[in-house]
C-alpha cells in the first residue's frame, strides 16, 4: 500500500532574489513497510525532500499525498495535526525537549494527543525498554549520550502510532557504533512492526542497511535501487 | 493542561538567573508604583491637612470683594448674626473671626508688604494650631502691648530679634493711612517660607482699634465636623445672609484644588514611566529567552505541537513569573508603607526645596485599598500585554527551524 506520493515536486528558495532551485520535478513514492536511505551529496536536496514529505514546508510547485490526503495544500494548522497523528520526526538535533526527562519526552507527544493517561504511562515505559533505555527513563537530554538522545527521538517518533517515520541524518551526529545500534534499532521495528522509515543519510555503513536506496543529484532522483541488507 | 504547566514551570527554571530578572522587575515594578503613589499621596493629604488646620479651615466667610481688593473696608457685614448662626448649626465643630488688612512692615533696614492678620486667641486656638508654628518666643497670649509675632524669615531680612520694634502702615476703614509700632514677641516658622515672609500677626482687637470705631472682621474661619459637609455648610451660609461670601476649602484655594489634581497627574506619570520601563524589561527578558529556543519550539511544531499550545506554553511563563512577582512585589510594599506610615519618610536632604513651596520634610505616605488593587492591576496587565509580542513571536515561528542544519 502506497503511504507517500509526490507529484512533479519543485521546490525553489529565494525565488525573488538569487533562485536556488532545491528540488526538480520529484516524483517518488513510498509504500508500507519499506526502509529506505536517501542518498546524495550535500546539497543534492535530501533534507528539502524530507521537509516536503514530512509537511513542515510547501513546496513551490507540484503536490504530495499521505494516504490519499493532500499534506502540500493543507492550512497550517491542520497539516501541525495531520503531522501529529501521521508523520514521526527524527531530526539530526534538538529533538527533545531538555527540561524533560526520556519518558515525559515520550509522553509528551501522547499527550498532544489526547490518549489516555494509563496508556500513555504504559506505552512510555514499552517503548523506552524497546529502544534500549528502560533504565535511563529520568534522565533528561542532558545526562543522555547521543546515540541515548537519537534513541529517545525514535521512540517517541514511534510512540504517536504514526504512518511513517520521517528521519533526517538520524546517525549524522553520533559515532559508529551508536550509529548502527540506532539503525539496529530502527530496523527491528520495520522488521517486526512493520513500522515504515525514510531517512536520510551521507554515510554508506547506513545506506548499506537500507532495503531501499534513492540517489538524489541536484535536487533530482538519480538512482532509484532496490537492494539486499543481508547480502554484506 | 498540566503537562503544559510543567513544562512552563521547568522552563522557568532554565535560567534562574533570567527568570530572577524577570521577577525583579515585576516586584520592583509594583513596589515602586505603589511607593510613589503612597508618597504623593501623603505629600498632598499633609499639604492639605496642614493648610486646613493651620489657617485655611473647613470653610471662610469674607465680603464678597475682600479678597481680591484686601481692604480694610471690605468687613464682613451682619457679622454678629453669623456668629449665632455658625453657633447654633451642629455641623460646625469651631470657628474664629479674623480682623485683616493689607500693610507695609518697616524696620530701620528696610520696608516689605505684608498681611496683617488680626487674631482672636481663644478661638483661634481652638480652630487652628498655627500656634504650633512659633519657634521663639511666645504667642499672641503675651502681656506687652502692640504684640506681633512675624516670620522668622522677615525676621531675618529685617534683622530683627525678639523684643525689637517695627512699624505697621496700613489704611484704616476710612481710607486714612495709619501706623503704629509694635513689639516682636514672637517668631514662626510654618511650612511654607513664602507665607513666613508675607503674614504677621496681631491681636484683633489691638488692630481694631487702630482701623475703625467699631470692631470689624474681614475673615470667619469654620471647622467642620466632616470635611465633606463643606460644600453643604457653605450654601447654606450663602442663601442665609447676603452681602457676604461663604466658600468651601477647594474654592478658597485653587492652588490646593490644583495640586491634589497635580498630584494625580504625577502619579498617573510616574507609574506610566516605571511601567514603561517594566514593559521594556519584560519584552527584552522574553524576547531572548524565545529566540535561544527557536529550534525547540520548531521541533515542537514539527512533531505537532499547536500554536495554541505554543502560545499558551509561553503566556504560562509570563503568567507565573508575574503572578509569583505581583505576589511578591505586594507583600514588599505594603510592608514598606506600613513602616513608612508609622515612622516617615524623611526627605531631609530635599527639605530645603519642599519648604519653600511648603511641604514637610517627613512624608507619610499612604494608599487606599482601590490604589492598591489599581496597581496591581496595572502591573499585571503590563507585565502579560509586555509577554504578548513574545507569544506572538513564538507562534510565528517556522517548524523548519528544528531542520535546519547546525
Ligand atoms: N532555507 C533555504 N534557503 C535557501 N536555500 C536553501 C534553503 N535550504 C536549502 N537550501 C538550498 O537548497 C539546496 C538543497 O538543500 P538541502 O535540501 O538542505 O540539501 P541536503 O539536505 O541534501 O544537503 C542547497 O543548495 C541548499 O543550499
Ligand atoms: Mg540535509
Amino acid at each position: 500500500m502506497t503511504i507517500v506520493r509526490t507529484e512533479k515536486l519543485c521546490k525553489v528558495y529565494n525565488p525573488d532574489t538569487v533562485p536556488v532551485h532545491a528540488l526538480n520535478n520529484v516524483c517518488i513514492e513510498v509504500d508500507e513497510g519499506e526502509f529506505t536511505a536517501l542518498r546524495g551529496p550535500s546539497g543534492s536536496g535530501k533534507t528539502t525532500l524530507l521537509n516536503m514529505i514530512g509537511g513542515l514546508d510547501k513546496p513551490t510547485e507540484g503536490k504530495v499525498f499521505i494516504d490519499g490526503h493532500e499534506i502540500s495544500s493543507m492550512k497550517d494548522s491542520k497539516r501541525i495535526d495531520f503531522r501529529l497523528q501521521n508523520i514521526g520526526f527524527v531530526f539530526q538535533h534538538y529533538n527533545l525537549i531538555p527540561v524533560f526527562t526520556a519518558a515525559e519526552n515520550v509522553a509528551f507527544i501522547m499527550m498532544l494527543q489526547g490518549r489516555d493517561k494509563q496508556e500513555i504511562r504504559k506505552r512510555t515505559d514499552k517503548l523506552l525498554d524497546q529502544v534500549g533505555l528502560g533504565d535511563r527513563k529520568d534522565a533528561r537530554p542532558a545526562q543522555l549520550s547521543g546515540g541515548q538522545q537519537q534513541r529517545v527521538a525514535v521512540a517517541r517518533a514511534l510512540a504517536s502510532e504514526p504512518r511513517f517515520i520521517l528521519a533526517d541524518e538520524p546517525t549524522a551526529n553520533l559515532d559508529t557504533e551508536a550509529a548502527m545500534n540506532l539503525l539496529d534499532i530502527m530496523e527491528k521495528m520495520n522488521r517486526e512492526q512493520n513500522i515504515t522509515f525514510v531517512f536520510s543519510t551521507h554515510d554508506q555503513r547506513v545506506i548499506d542497511r537500507a532495503r531501499r536506496v534513492v540517489t538524489m543529484v541536484d535536487g533530482a532522483i538519480d538512482q532509484d535501487e532496490i537492494q539486499d541488507p543481508d547480502k554484506t | 493542561m498540566k503537562t503544559l504547566l510543567t513544562l512552563s514551570w521547568r522552563n522557568i527554571w532554565r535560567h534562574p538567573a533570567r527568570s530572577s530578572v524577570l521577577l525583579a522587575a515585576v516586584i520592583a515594578g509594583l513596589w515602586a508604583g505603589v511607593v510613589t503613589v503612597g508618597l504623593v499621596n501623603g505629600l498632598m493629604q499633609q499639604r492639605i491637612d496642614y493648610l486646613i488646620e493651620s489657617e485655611i479651615t473647613h470653610a471662610q466667610v469674607h465680603h464678597p470683594e475682600f479678597q481680591a481688593e484686601g481692604y480694610s473696608w471690605l468687613y464682613i457685614p451682619d457679622h454678629a448674626e453669623i456668629v449665632e448662626w455658625l453657633e447654633n448649626d451642629e455641623r460646625v465643630v469651631s470657628f474664629t473671626s479674623r480682623t485683616i488688612t493689607d500693610g507695609m512692615l518697616q524696620s530701620p533696614i528696610k520696608t516689605s508688604g505684608v498681611r496683617i492678620r488680626g487674631i482672636d486667641m481663644p478661638s483661634e486656638t481652638r480652630t487652628t494650631n498655627f500656634h504650633d508654628n512659633l519657634v521663639a518666643g511666645e504667642y499672641l497670649d503675651s502681656d506687652i502691648r502692640n504684640a506681633i509675632v512675624i516670620g522668622e524669615r522677615l525676621a531675618d531680612e529685617h534683622n530683627m530679634e525678639l523684643g525689637n520694634r517695627v512699624v505697621l502702615t496700613f489704611e484704616d476703614v476710612d481710607n486714612e493711612l495709619t501706623s503704629a509700632s509694635f513689639n516682636i514677641v514672637g517668631l514662626f516658622r510654618s511650612a511654607s517660607t513664602d507665607y513666613d515672609e508675607r503674614n504677621v500677626f496681631v491681636r484683633a482687637d489691638e488692630l481694631n482699634a487702630l482701623l475703625s470705631d467699631t470692631p470689624v472682621h474681614h475673615e470667619i474661619g469654620i471647622m467642620l465636623t466632616d470635611e465633606t459637609r463643606a460644600a453643604e455648610v457653605v450654601d447654606a451660609l450663602n442663601s442665609e445672609f447676603s452681602g457676604i461670601r461663604a466658600q468651601t476649602w477647594r474654592q478658597l484655594s485653587p492652588e490646593l484644588s490644583m495640586l491634589v489634581e497635580l498630584g494625580g497627574v504625577m502619579v498617573v506619570l510616574i507609574t506610566l514611566i516605571i511601567m514603561l520601563a517594566l514593559a521594556f524589561g519584560i519584552l527584552n527578558t522574553m524576547l531572548m529567552a524565545l529566540f535561544e529556543r527557536m529550534r525547540e519550539i520548531g521541533m515542537l511544531l514539527s512533531i505537532g505541537m499547536s500554536r495554541r499550545r505554543v502560545f499558551g506554553m509561553i503566556m504560562l511563563e509570563a503568567g507565573i513569573l508575574t503572578i509569583a512577582g505581583a505576589a511578591a512585589g505586594m507583600i514588599l510594599a505594603t510592608l514598606s508603607i506600613q513602616y513608612f506610615s508609622d515612622r516617615g519618610l524623611n526627605l531631609e536632604m530635599f527639605a530645603e526645596g519642599a519648604a519653600q513651596i511648603g511641604f514637610d520634610h517627613i512624608i507619610y505616605p499612604t494608599l487606599s485599598v482601590a490604589e492598591y488593587i489599581t496597581i496591581l492591576a496595572v502591573v499585571v496587565m503590563i507585565t502579560l500585554l509586555a509577554s504578548l509580542y513574545p507569544a506572538f513571536k513564538g507562534i510565528r515561528i517556522n517548524p523548519l527551524e528544528a531542520a535546519r542544519d547546525a
